[in-house]
């Protein structure tokens, strides 16, 4: 379990998310929404039946990217706290595999940062699914995320 | 120097989690890439489709390494 400077919780779990605990702890007396993102195991992809899905993560960078992401919701949006949990191992089908909260004064920015949260935890955070079906599995499709550029200093690649 | 290298996803499963290797002084993550590639020529056809870290930063193939620096070669991510 990781807080942040803003006091947003940030963890990766292998046991169920307990998503209440990530709703209280971003609700406060001055809050008037709380929003929140439930991303769930879905029972096919691609019209294939799937099993059951396993999570891996380079988790030292994907709590780094995750409290990334959390402080910058608070420089975007006029949002209040930030809790954000993703599931690691092997996930059933219905089980929870990510889960965000934002709490804000009002709700639109509560409903923008939340949506902007999951947006750029599957672009950005080192988090990878594979996909087990009844004839085999297959690491899923994902996002390469985007690498800033070369300084000037480096060296070229030979 | 002696770098520590990690991969992940499909990569893991073809080269293994993590290695540590001998570079000279001043290598790239390019340079680092294109050794273990030429022990496994099928990780070359993943070249296009890896993003690297150093020290847990994303970071161009260009990047010079220092002495014991992370680097982790990552598939493209698909948590969530």
């Amino acid at each position: 379990m990781t807080l942040t400077p803003h006091d947003d919780l940030v963890l990766l779990v292998r046991d169920p998310i307990a998503a209440d605990t990530l709703i209280h702890h971003v609700r406060q007396a001055d809050d008037g929404a709380v929003v929140t993102f439930d991303g769930c195991v879905r029972n096919q992809s691609h019209g294939r039946k799937t099993l059951y899905l396993e999570y891996e993560a380079y988790e030292s960078m994907a709590l780094e990217k995750m409290k990334e992401i959390a402080t910058s919701l608070h420089t975007l949006f006029a949002i209040d706290g930030v809790a954000i949990a993703h599931r690691l191992g092997r996930l059933e089908i219905g089980e929870t595999s990510v889960f965000i909260s934002v709490s804000a004064p009002h709700r639109k920015a509560a409903f923008e940062a939340c949506r902007h949260a999951i947006d750029t935890l599957k672009k950005t955070v080192p988090i990878w699914k594979k996909e087990y079906f009844e004839d085999g599995a297959v690491w899923a499709d994902g996002e390469l995320p985007p690498v800033p550029a070369a300084t000037p200093a480096a060296k070229p690649a030979s | 120097m002696q770098t520590r290298v990690l991969f992940f996803g499909k990569l893991k499963e073809l080269v293994g989690a993590e290695q540590s290797v001998e570079l000279r002084s001043g290598a790239t993550i390019a340079e680092l890439f294109e050794r273990f590639a030429n022990q496994k020529p099928e990780l070359a056809s993943f070249r296009s489709s890896v993003v690297a870290s150093r020290n847990q930063e994303f970071a161009p193939w260009t990047t010079v390494l220092e002495p014991g620096d992370e680097v982790a070669f990552l598939p493209p991510v698909s948590g969530g």
